[in-house]
């Protein structure tokens, strides 16, 4: 009761509370990237007519000009002496209090967390408040809560000049070159990969942003390692150096938000020893009206759609990420789809439903889909005539993602070639649950591999595999669940040759294959409204 | 005609962070050793807790892990490290 007392003693230091009714008090930092990625999210509780309210633990100059780029709605109060934060004692920021009627505490969220977001507003009776993929990672831990600093005083110390994840940037700089510059050598030697590229000029990045109707400072997303903010600008002059066409920017811009989707996790992709980069996989009918190609040769140099979108997204992660393949990018052996890595499904020669709708789409729309992957592996039957020898031969490379005896903790893209695919549909697997399924139980590696105990990976985690039969032979399963292997089909129409793409580190410690719906052509979009 | 391009790059400036102080001795020092979760990386460190207690006297050793080598620290974790005069991070590969 004492406590009770003092709790409303404390919220009455809040010149904006009303007792007598719920209110969702959050304690945040300006300088926190965190914090100005989640308080924005409320603003749509206030507007429904929640009490909302935000407590600084800085001082009013930053958190003035913080509420302004945030275009936070809902009162914000300064937390003086840091007495609201001594009293609840959040440990980080931004940490969310829902307080009853009472002004007691019923619930508590640490940190952004959009499932718990949306928990906080279905106990307020309001609808989703953080969709799923709007672009912000599912969950992010906040900072150090400030009244816990050691030179915590009884003023809140302030940050004079903080560093928001603002959701516009300033214009990209301009770089006048003398014209006794040659352009693609500046270009080559500033922001090229090992390749020339086509200098950014103001002309031809105006052009591209043409393709595209958000306004060039908008920031997209920021790319990991070293969160460089993506700007439409910046995109479009990235887009420039790959050959990019102005109509590209349709799919650049979903591409970068499923690169900076945080279960993608470009961080770890970007900085691992692994082969790992990041495939693009298009869907949907936009490969027709941009030109994506997805016959023979899919994975080469065939087409200028696939090789110029693949290639802008990974100056991206050069340029904008810091993912320099001479620094912080650690690959041992790297993966020649640095260079480029884009495919998109044959989906009319694909027996089944295409890739999208396995991502949760519809076979009418168009999606990018972002796979951390190794390069192909080859696997060629053309003798059989059924479905089964074709399956068990890629169950045999399956068997090998990563490393033979490393079980559990992959996934793999099975790429069926259309000769394949037909002849599997054909031959008693009309349903492609039922050719997942069949890879699933049938991918294992015999127990008789981990007889000797010499030490190698994967030998010290037998206790948490699982025993299976296949074909006569004690195994241990390769895979987690049938959804650890995706499935498409691609290439040309002649030619009995399928392939196996392995993962990184899957799941929520590692990367999780992200799809992002890309929006009908602009013409299109004007016409509907 | 001088050539104008558009900068592609990120153009933030990273902000430096002072080294602190180095520690003249380890005697009595809290040390935190940090396990990134790389297989192999709890033998790397036991083995430096052992060579810090025998040859440093560094006798108060606190043990943490990331949940995942793929990812940041999470805030907890780093809010645990505060507590500590030095930290070891144990880097596996």
């Amino acid at each position: 009761m004492a406590q009770t007392t003092e709790r409303r003693h404390e919220l009455r230091t809040l010149a904006s509370y009303r007792p007598g009714t719920k209110a969702l008090l959050v304690i945040f930092e300006t300088d926190c990237p965190t914090c100005q990625l989640a308080l924005p999210y409320l603003n749509a509780l206030a507007k429904a007519g929640v009490q909302v309210i935000g407590v600084s633990q800085d001082s009013a100059q930053p958190t003035t000009q913080f509420v302004e780029q945030m275009g936070i709605t809902y009162p914000v109060e300064l937390d003086a002496g840091f007495t609201l934060s001594r009293h609840y004692q959040p440990q980080s920021v931004p940490t969310l209090y829902l307080l009853d009627e009472t002004g007691e505490v019923s619930r508590t969220l640490v940190g952004f967390d959009k499932a718990g977001l949306n928990d906080i507003a279905a106990a307020l009776g309001h609808s989703v408040i953080a969709p799923a993929n709007d672009g912000a990672p599912a969950w992010k831990p906040g900072c150090g809560s400030r009244h816990l600093e050691p030179h915590a005083g009884e003023d809140g110390a302030g940050a004079a000049e903080p560093m928001l994840l603002r959701r516009v940037a300033p214009p990209a700089s301009r770089v006048t070159l003398s014209d006794d510059e040659d352009p693609f050598e500046y270009c080559y030697r500033e922001f090229g990969d090992a390749l020339p590229v086509i200098p950014p000029t103001a002309e031809r990045v105006a052009v591209m942003l043409r393709g595209t109707e958000l306004a060039p400072d908008s920031v997209i997303g920021r790319i990991p390692p070293a969160y460089g903010e993506a700007t439409v600008e910046k995109i479009a002059a990235n887009a420039v150096m790959a050959g990019c066409k102005p109509e590209m920017m349709r799919v650049l811009i979903p591409l970068v938000r499923a690169l900076c989707d945080e279960n993608f996790n470009a961080h770890g992709v970007q900085a691992t020893t692994h082969f790992a980069a990041p495939l693009v996989i298009v869907n949907g009918p936009v490969r027709e009206e941009l030109g994506f190609w997805s016959r023979q040769n899919v994975f080469s140099n065939v087409s200028r759609t696939n090789s110029s979108v693949g290639r802008a997204l990974q100056l991206m992660l050069l340029n904008i990420g810091g993912g320099r393949p001479d620094g912080i990018d650690m690959s041992a052996l790297g993966n020649p789809g640095k260079f480029s890595y884009c495919i998109a499904e044959n989906e009319e020669e694909n027996p089944w439903e295409p890739f999208q709708v396995d991502r949760g789409f519809t076979r009418n729309d168009s999606t990018v889909t972002l796979f951390a992957a190794e390069p192909p592996r080859g696997v060629s039957e053309h003798t059989a005539a059924k479905a089964e020898p074709i399956l068990r031969a890629i169950c045999q490379v399956l068997a090998t993602v990563w490393s033979y005896r490393h079980l559990m903790n992959h996934e793999a893209l099975v790429v069926l070639c259309p000769e394949h695919a037909k002849t599997i549909y054909n031959t008693g697997f009309s349903d492609k649950q039922r050719v997942r399924d069949f890879l699933f139980e049938n991918t294992g590696v015999p127990m008789r591999y981990y007889a000797e105990p010499d030490g190698g990976e994967g030998t010290q985690l037998v206790p948490h595999y699982r025993e299976i039969t296949i074909q006569g032979e004690r195994c241990y399963q390769k895979f987690r669940s049938p959804e650890a292997i995706k499935i498409i089909v691609t290439g040309g129409t002649a030619g009995k040759f399928s392939a196996v793409i392995g993962s990184w580190v899957t799941g929520p410690a590692g990367s999780q294959m992200v799809t992002y719906p890309i929006p009908p052509a602009m013409s299109a979009s004007r016409k509907a409204g | 005609m001088p050539l104008t391009l558009v900068h592609p790059g990120n153009e933030s400036k990273p902000q430096a962070a002072p080294a602190p102080a180095r520690l003249q001795s380890l005697k009595g020092k809290k040390i935190g050793l940090l396990d990134i979760s790389k297989p192999g990386g709890s033998f790397f460190l036991d083995r430096l807790e052992q060579l810090f207690r025998e040859r440093y006297e560094a006798t108060d050793i606190m043990r943490v892990k990331k949940p995942t080598y793929t990812k940041n620290a999470p805030q907890s974790i780093i809010d645990q490290l505060r507590t500590v005069d030095a930290v070891v991070e144990g880097l596996a590969d």
